[in-house]
């Protein structure tokens, strides 16, 4: 791994966007939201050289402190890494945009709102040196780093019920990754090493390699509000600023993930099973359902989109029974290897789309009309069309009908449950679409039904409605490079890498 | 004789959990969290890990005892709007607890088992050389590994910011007026500068022997609340430029320099040789003086939100 090529780049997609929210401290609200800004569309820009990097060399590296593992931290780009970098640039600029709009409108004089912008660019620091990271402790730190900025941000609308949602999300974020680091400290004792390159290549199973694969995986689920897991999800999204919710919803739960998917690949193979890949899979396919059916029986928008989150965050754990082969099953022959991980791609990148811009058109109904009550929402088309449009060809994609990325994730997940023959995950994929659709259609058919008499509309800037716009058309765009971005994906490991296990007594056998 | 001290430390630790855990008041709870605290202190000692008990003591049962007796005052003058929430019933209180000594006995069962990996001591150990220090830990945190103290630095900057966030408001206000025995005005006019002296050693301690930021945060931090509550509240009065430079400069000046070495045509934070024993001298001192104007903040922000009337020293008008 040492012997890649070196990038300052590497660097800098943490360093930049700390620097400028150290700078925009110094600023009162109206210089700060400016140096924020100015933050944010920079660390977006600098995605694109570094994906462009990648692109032309293939994995690069930089060792931190000119020292190579074991002894110092080494971060890696490498495709899967980049492609989470570049969605997060892509949603976390214009969220940015939206905030900039957002807050100048709401101008909330003496109150914290300022905060955002040094907040939200240590959040984005925190997730960008978490896809880079490959050190174990480190992304602990990092874990850290994205955790305390996101409860800072969820309680920043100073209402009691967002303070009580924070309150709940902090003890769900301590208690996971405390789990996480007592998996750490038993990973480093039995190898002396936190380089997830050589700890993968140095783990021999046993009873403490179990036991931390455990803790692991469940701190992270806790912090993936993964089911059954979830409950401090939707009132935590739900009850933050629009452009807080966004980004809580499309970016930071994504981050957890990507670390237990680079676990579960890249460390744990030795004490795997295939039921435990199973097991996983079953809390993807409960939370589909329940998430989606909770959803549906929601009165209020926004909890309506972060229990679709619950939801669509199901799909993705959907994903490990796939990865876990079955006991025989060599990795060679897999061939749905490839199309699971595409599913587990375009299912991030497509919610990050859909659940940001969902949530931004959310926020601009409560600005229009000064709540987000199912009622509301009648006669959209004609009070805020740009809006309905992003919401429902937002809708569209979390339904997963094509053209949409949300529909082309699905299908690839579909496509490999059915060449793994593991089709006993199909109704939950199906089912979750028709539950997903009933929350969309209602809101569409409101949409259009006429409103009630006597309810002021208040103007809302353009400029929110077409952020919110650009992020709903995002996730139908996502789709048109799919070839480019899975050549780009399967250039290197772990993309289609799968985790081959052994029946009980042979490789594996605990004790 | 060790043995002894040492299994009477084990049990002392796993007892006062307990207690702690199960006290019935809030008092109670805080100074059995103290005493826990202390003990830890000494098992760390005991391991050998001086560095790890100085800032176990500072920190864990200081600065969190001090943060909690202050809550605890708050507490005690609010009792009037209703007592606790409603208690778990009998059956959850024993199926968590039997949930939890389950997890206990597994946990203990896979720690016992863990294969002796050999960790990077002697690895670390062979390369002080090239680290500019004589100590191992301080090289492993602010050389081989100092990307990871880096972020931790800037973590105690963000959870001030999120303690704004919560508090609702970005600025100090002036503190309760109280009426200041005289006498312990002079104590602590006399303590401070032994407390920054004592700080700055361990600070200078930290190259050669376990010592270091933290530790030295610590004390330069509880001299500042000591200040506070004699009644010169010396950060939460300075220009806000300054206390924004002071919070800021360790976590700030340590990129800073990274990125000059960078642009050098090195890694992030590679310091030349020649020069690395004197920059990490300098970045730990800047380290060190974020981080005790931070627990300084943070104290001064949670003695002024007991006071909601309390006047700002900075009106928050943009």
């Amino acid at each position: 791994m040492t012997d890649l090529p070196a990038s300052p780049l590497v660097a800098l997609l943490v360093g930049v966007p700390i620097a400028f929210a150290l700078v925009s401290l110094f600023f009162r609200t109206e210089g700060r939201a400016r140096t924020g800004l100015l933050g944010s569309l920079g660390t977006t820009a600098l995605a694109f050289p570094a994906i462009l990097e990648v692109a032309r060399k293939g994995t690069v590296i930089h060792l931190l402190g000119g020292w190579a593992p074991p002894l110092g931290i080494l971060l890696r780009l490498d495709p899967l890494a980049a492609v989470f970098i570049g969605m997060t640039a892509l949603v976390g600029g214009v969220i940015s945009l939206y905030a900039w709009w957002y807050f100048r409108k709401e101008a909330t004089a003496g109150g914290t709102s300022a905060l955002f912008w040094p907040l939200w660019l240590f959040l984005w620091a925190g997730l960008n040196g978490l896809f880079l990271s490959n050190d174990l402790f480190n992304l602990f730190v990092t874990i850290e780093v994205v955790g305390i900025c996101a409860v800072a941000l969820a309680v920043l609308s100073g209402k009691a019920a967002s303070l009580i949602a924070g309150l709940r999300y902090l003890l769900a974020a301590i208690a996971g990754s405390m789990g996480y680091l007592f998996g750490v400290a038993l990973l480093y004792g039995s190898t002396g090493t936190l380089d997830i390159t050589l700890l993968g290549a140095a783990l021999t199973p046993g009873p403490a390699t179990t036991f931390a694969l455990i803790v692991m995986t469940l701190g992270l689920m806790i912090k993936t509000a993964c089911f059954p897991l979830h409950f401090w999800l939707p009132p935590a999204h739900a009850a933050a600023l629009p452009p807080v919710s966004a980004l809580l919803s499309a970016l930071v739960v994504k981050g957890t993930f990507y670390i237990l998917l680079r676990l579960w690949t890249e460390v744990f193979g030795v004490s795997l099973t295939f039921a435990a890949g199973q097991l996983i899979g079953v809390a993807g396919a409960v939370a589909v359902l329940w998430g989606s059916w909770q959803a549906l029986m929601q009165d209020r928008l926004k909890l309506i989109v972060a229990h679709s989150s619950v939801a669509q965050l199901g799909y993705l754990l959907m994903v490990f029974p796939l990865i876990v082969l079955a006991p025989g099953v060599a990795a060679e022959s897999a061939n749905w290897l490839s199309p699971a991980w595409t599913a587990a791609v375009y299912q991030v990148m497509a919610h990050g789309f859909a659940k940001a811009s969902f949530f931004l058109s959310a926020g601009i109904i409560v600005i229009a009309l000064g709540h987000d009550r199912k009622s509301s929402l009648r006669d959209l088309v004609a009070r805020l069309p740009m809006t309905a449009m992003a919401i429902a060809v937002a809708g569209v994609s979390l339904i997963g009908l094509p053209p949409s990325g949300g529909f082309f994730a699905k299908w690839m997940l579909l496509k490999g449950i059915f060449m793994s023959e593991q089709w006993w995950w199909a109704p939950a994929v199906l089912g979750g679409s028709f539950l997903t659709a009933g929350y969309v259609f209602m809101i569409l058919r409101l949409a259009f039904a006429p409103a009630e008499a006597g309810q002021p509309v208040r103007p809302v800037p353009k400029a929110l409605q077409v952020c919110a716009l650009v992020l709903a058309i995002g996730s139908f765009l996502i789709v048109l490079p799919a070839d480019h971005i899975i050549q780009f994906l399967e250039s290197t490991a772990p993309f289609a890498t799968g985790v081959e296990t052994y029946p009980e007594g042979g490789r594996h056998g605990n004790d | 004789m060790s043995l002894w001290i040492d299994s009477l430390l084990a049990v002392l630790a796993v007892f006062l959990a307990v207690r702690c855990l199960l006290a019935p008041t809030l008092p109670q709870c805080v100074f059995l969290f103290f005493a826990f605290g202390l003990t830890l202190a000494l098992a760390w000692a005991r391991l050998g890990a001086v560095d790890v008990a100085i800032a176990e003591a500072a920190i864990a049962a200081g600065f969190l005892g001090v943060l909690l007796i202050d809550a605890l005052r708050d507490f005690s003058r609010s009792r009037s709007t209703g007592e606790g929430g409603d208690r778990p019933s009998r059956v959850s209180q024993g199926l968590v607890g039997a949930g939890v000594l389950v997890f206990l006995v597994v946990a203990i069962e896979a720690v016992w088992r863990v294969p002796n990996g050999g960790g990077l001591t002697a690895l670390a150990a062979d390369n002080l050389p090239q680290s500019g220090v004589d100590h191992p830990v301080t090289a492993v945190l602010l050389n081989y590994r100092s990307y990871d103290t880096w972020l931790e630095v800037g973590v105690v900057l963000m959870a001030l910011l999120a303690l704004f966030a919560t508090g609702g408001r970005e600025y100090f206000c002036r503190p309760v007026v109280r009426a200041v025995d005289p006498l312990l005005r002079q104590v602590i006019l006399l303590f401070t500068p032994v407390l920054f002296l004592v700080g700055a050693f361990l600070l200078y301690l930290g190259k050669t022997e376990p010592g270091g930021a933290f530790q030295a945060a610590v004390l330069w931090g509880a001299g500042g609340i000591l200040l506070h509550l004699g009644g010169w509240p010396v950060f939460a009065s300075m220009a806000p430029w300054l206390r924004h430079l002071l919070l800021t400069a360790g976590f700030g000046f340590f990129l800073l320099l990274g990125f000059l070495f960078m642009a050098g045509g090195g890694a992030l934070f590679e310091y030349p040789l020649a020069q690395a024993g004197l920059l990490i001298l300098v970045v730990e001192t800047l380290a060190a003086l974020s981080i005790a104007a931070a627990l300084t903040a943070i104290f001064a922000y949670f003695n002024g939100m007991s006071a909601e009337s309390a006047e700002p020293f900075t009106p928050a008008s943009s």
